[in-house]
């Protein structure tokens, strides 16, 4: 079998460089299909690969020698193309333009032979195109027409086929006959293929090797379950999106996030352990529930002084976890998945809605692993005394010393052996915010923002969360709980994005309503996905005030009633955003509406102020929290 | 028609072939036999065309000559007057109007086959006024009449080409880049064999003048030995490789070059073959208008098929030669040049072109 690769390899048109010193190794025998942006240089390094285009720098080799110092008939025996919009003559015949192929194969004088005309009828048996020999090309459809163009490639008998987006311009169910075509002729006659593909998730579906070109290097290679993440469709695409894996193909595939699009894909859901039917949720909730309660009474009738392990009794563990991938998914969010043999103690039983966790953030050159900590830890022994008031000992320690801590939500949590898991315990994922400036190169804000932009692969991170023994879905403390409620409002800044974007993940079918997410950059604009009505609209806040567009927003989406129509609630009781935690939660029982606020202090205060004083939502409705505040470090 | 072919399974369609076996494909009614067979036909129709158009001219028209007396100097007996008439002048005007006609239909079916473009011939994309107007320069300003004038005039052609060329930025899809600049090169060579005709004498100026209407009336057998040799070398050395590199060619060159054709030297070496066929006639006889540009829409039009390169060049004989006849008897008094019999009948047809490409989208 032939063999094709490109070493070093440098393409320009009249000296503007298209691909820079490409390195390419083609998978004999397999398919190896390119994908890129528009301009990437797919295009014309398949040029160069088929010895169109003269290489600026480097070579490309065919067998191993120089593709160029090959004559091009010898070079077309070996390896056949098909360009991107090749012309058929006017009026020639299917069978005609096959037998073109064969070109190579002849000489000046030499007719043609009855080996031509056996190769021909075997392209033509391969692709399909027999019942089409007599059609005039002209008449077909265009999916029978890329058929018969590579009939006409694979009449030439070689053992490499590259070809160039034979897909275009056709309609969805032609694209799948030619690229089923071209599978099948891989898997039957073992022809190394080479496509340059536009639609990323039909080159998932149909290749072996996917190869992601971007700015004519490659991104990324490899099989498309490695290549094909949200990160590289972002990077090489610059498009936000969210990869599942293809129900039909079990290959990854890409749902484009538009910016005001909601996805509704249960998939999605499904992906993230949310459970589609929600009767059997339910009932192993129930039984959940019930074991966790057996297991908090049997906590209560411990023996005050008895030492015991800590996971038997005491309700907040804290685990001691190692970060174990570091992702910037946005310029202002920092994805950190943690993982760790403590986390087998984590969880709640249940899925809540932003479930909490406190991040200990050590301090400067020290460890947060006070004694209260280490006693927290889930083997650790410790008595229900010693637990006593461990919270206001920590608290009197000098932050210099105990470092600090700041309240996360949990984005995703996989117990060990999940699909998606990196190593073998369990992991969590956490998302930063990153807010504050660049100082000397530098994120400077507060504690958590500079961990999370400085937090490497192997850094080790303390955390406080649910000891899933003695846990059920009501931890957190502050959680969102609507009710009855059927209409939502969902507001926040970025810092609340990962926790609206978990709550629009549960929200069922029938709640409608608006989630306003406020981040500062277009770029920053994450997926939500959700079954729900809620409409989501992500507000990029560019030179405008923290919190204008959102407080706008919110104003177009809970209009003021017009005057005497409902009372409004008095002033609410007025919260010293530096003195309080802005925490409170709407028990909206009965009640059809609910408001979730959360994010930066003074716009929460602000935007709970406009909904309970103006426009007369009652204050039980309205769950809010400041999860910062501008201009300090300490919330 | 589409939706039957639709309905049948897309890969391999093995459970249908049976039914359509191909044994059917190879029998005699298929539409690539169908279309062999058509321009078997269309080419022996031409040939009774021609042969008829010859025995009119010479037998017919105007100073009818006595059949017998004809009969007798083509047997090669020596009739006075008669002989000098056929001999010197009929038989001459025959051979070279056939030669050019078949150089002038070869030369544009060329062009628009590799452009895939009927607009795309010598004369509407100003490779004849290249020849044109360098045949006028050496016939003016350098007094040749001999060789060098075809020499000349062929230099001319193959220049104007090679600008038009570079102009519409080869080795893109250039058609209609290239007819645009062709007319606007025509155009100004228009002008320039304007001004050559104010260099010259009176009486040369008014031989030029009827010259570049396209005339046979200056044949002579030198001049269709000259072209029968030079047409011929082209046609038996150079055609049947251009041929062949044209059906890679029209491809497109992407295809064309992924299938071992080395399209630089092809494409340069159609253009030479084109260019040639087409300049070395127009020294001889002038530009005679359209019919560079009719043979090979006729012979697709005749064949419903592609355009037949051979078969266009026996329609440009024949054109000629039914126009030589019109053109020597339409009027009583009055011999025309033949390009104004051409002229006349091609405008209408290039306005027909024009038409259809609009409606179909095709053209430039």
């Amino acid at each position: 079998m032939a063999t094709l690769q490109a070493s070093d390899l440098t393409l320009a048109y009249d000296k503007v460089t298209i691909v820079d010193e490409l390195s390419l190794d083609i998978p004999t025998g397999q398919v190896s299909i390119v994908v890129g942006a528009n301009g990437c240089g797919k295009s014309t390094l398949l040029r160069a690969l088929s010895r169109l285009l003269k290489p600026a720098g480097g070579q490309v080799l065919l067998d191993g020698a120089d593709i160029h110092s090959k004559p091009a008939k010898e070079v077309a025996k070996t390896l056949g193309l098909l360009p991107q919009s090749p012309t058929a003559p006017d009026g020639i015949t299917a069978r005609e333009l096959i037998s073109r192929g064969r070109y190579p194969h002849q000489g000046l004088f030499k007719r043609f032979s009855a080996e031509d005309e056996a190769a021909v009828n075997r392209a033509m048996e391969l692709t399909g195109t027999t019942e089409l020999a007599d059609r005039s090309v002209d008449e077909l459809s265009g999916g029978q027409r890329q058929r018969v163009w590579i009939a006409m490639a694979l009449a030439q008998e070689t053992d490499l086929l590259l070809l160039d987006e034979p897909t275009t311009f056709l309609d969805v169910a032609h694209q799948l006959e030619v690229l089923d075509v071209v599978s099948e002729l891989n898997r039957s006659r073992g022809i190394t293929v080479v496509i340059v593909l536009h639609d990323l998730n039909l080159a998932a579906r149909y290749a072996d090797y996917l190869v992601a070109l971007r700015h004519g290097k490659i991104y990324a290679a490899g099989h498309p379950n490695d290549v094909v993440t949200e990160k590289t469709v972002k990077d090489v695409f610059g498009m936000p999106s969210r990869v599942i894996p293809d129900p039909v193909g079990g290959t990854p595939l890409v749902l484009p996030i538009g910016r005001h699009r909601v996805l509704r894909t249960e998939q999605v859901l499904a992906t993230k352990g949310i459970y589609r039917s929600e009767a059997s949720a339910r009932d192993t909730a129930a039984k959940q529930a019930a074991s966790v309660k057996e297991a908090a009474e049997a906590a209560a009738q411990l023996d005050p002084q008895a030492m015991r392990p800590a996971h038997e009794h005491v309700p907040t563990l804290a685990f001691d976890t190692t970060v174990v991938k570091s992702e910037q998914l946005a310029p202002s969010f920092r994805r950190l998945t943690v993982s760790g043999e403590d986390l087998e103690y984590f969880g709640t039983n249940s899925h809540p809605l932003d479930m909490r966790i406190k991040l200990l953030l050590p301090p400067a050159g020290g460890t947060a692993l006070t004694d209260e900590i280490a006693s927290m830890r889930p083997e650790a022994l410790t008595s229900p005394a010693e637990q006593q008031g461990w919270y206001k000992r920590w608290l009197s320690i000098d932050p210099d010393t105990r470092g600090y801590m700041r309240t996360y939500t949990v984005r995703a949590f996989r117990e060990a052996g999940h699909r998606d898991n990196i190593g073998a315990t369990a992991e969590l994922d956490i998302d930063f915010v990153m807010h504050g400036d660049i100082v000397d190169g530098q994120l400077q804000g507060g504690p958590a923002t500079e961990f999370g932009d400085r937090a490497k692969v192997g850094d080790q991170l303390l955390l406080l969360g649910p000891n899933k023994t003695l846990n059920d879905s009501t931890y957190g403390g502050i959680e969102f709980r609507r009710g009855e409620a059927t209409r939502v409002v969902l507001a926040g800044d970025e810092t609340a994005a990962p926790a609206i974007c978990a709550i629009l993940e549960e929200l069922p079918s029938n709640v409608t309503g608006h989630a306003l997410i406020e981040v500062p950059e277009t770029t920053d604009i994450l997926g939500a996905s959700t079954r729900s009505g809620v409409s989501v609209q992500w507000l990029t806040r560019g030179s405008h005030e923290h919190g204008e567009l959102l407080q706008a927003a919110l104003r177009q989406v809970v209009a003021i009633p017009a005057a005497g129509v409902v009372h409004t609630n008095a002033e609410p009781e007025d919260i010293d955003v530096d003195a309080d935690i802005l925490w409170e939660t709407g028990q909206a029982n009965t009640a059809p509406f609910y408001a979730w606020i959360a994010g930066e202090a003074g716009t929460v205060k602000e935007m709970r102020r406009y909904l309970v004083r103006d426009a007369g939502v009652d204050r039980k409705q309205v769950a809010f929290m400041g999860y910062w505040r501008r201009g300090k470090t300490e919330n | 028609m589409e939706a039957t072919t639709m309905a049948q399974p897309t890969s391999t369609g093995d459970a249908d072939v049976p039914a359509k076996p191909p044994a059917a494909a190879q029998s005699g009614t298929t539409l690539a036999a169908r279309r062999r067979s058509r321009v078997r036909r269309t080419a022996l129709w031409m040939v009774v065309a021609l042969v008829l158009a010859i025995a009119a001219y010479l037998f017919w028209g105007r100073d009818r000559l006595p059949a017998a007396e004809v009969f007798q100097v083509l047997g090669g007996e020596k009739v006075p007057g008669t002989s000098f008439i056929i001999m010197s002048d009929r038989l001459p005007r025959i051979a070279v109007g056939m030669l050019a006609g078949a150089g002038l239909g070869i030369s544009g079916a060329l062009f628009q086959r590799w452009l895939g473009n009927p607009l795309a011939s010598p004369d509407v994309i100003g490779v004849g006024y290249g020849a044109s107007a360098a045949a006028v320069f050496a016939m003016i300003i350098r007094g040749y009449t001999d060789w060098k004038l075809n020499a000349f005039s062929l230099a001319g052609g193959l220049l104007v080409a090679a600008l038009i060329y570079w102009l519409s930025a080869a080795g893109k899809r250039t058609g209609s880049r290239l007819i645009l600049a062709g007319l606007a090169i025509g155009a100004m060579l228009q002008a320039l064999i304007q001004y050559l005709l104010t260099q010259a004498q009176v009486n040369t100026a008014s031989d030029v003048m009827h010259w570049l209407t396209g005339s046979l009336a200056s044949s002579n057998w030198e001049n269709a030995l000259l072209l029968l040799v030079s047409l011929g070398a082209i046609g038996i050395l150079l055609l049947p490789l251009v041929l062949r590199q044209l059906k890679m060619l029209e491809l497109g060159e992407d295809a064309a070059a992924a299938l071992g054709l080395h399209v630089g030297w092809a494409r340069a070496l159609l253009v030479f073959v084109a260019v040639a066929m087409g300049a070395l006639p127009i020294a001889v006889t002038g530009p005679m208008a359209f019919v560079a540009f009719l043979a090979g829409p006729i012979t697709a039009a005749l064949t419903r098929g592609p355009i037949n390169i051979l078969l266009a060049g026996l329609t440009g004989a024949t054109l000629v030669t039914i126009a030589n006849f019109f053109a020597a008897n339409l009027f009583a008094d009055l011999s025309l040049p033949v390009g104004v019999i051409t002229g006349a009948f091609g405008a209408p047809f290039l306005i027909w072109i024009l038409v259809r490409a609009n409606s179909t989208g095709s053209g430039a």
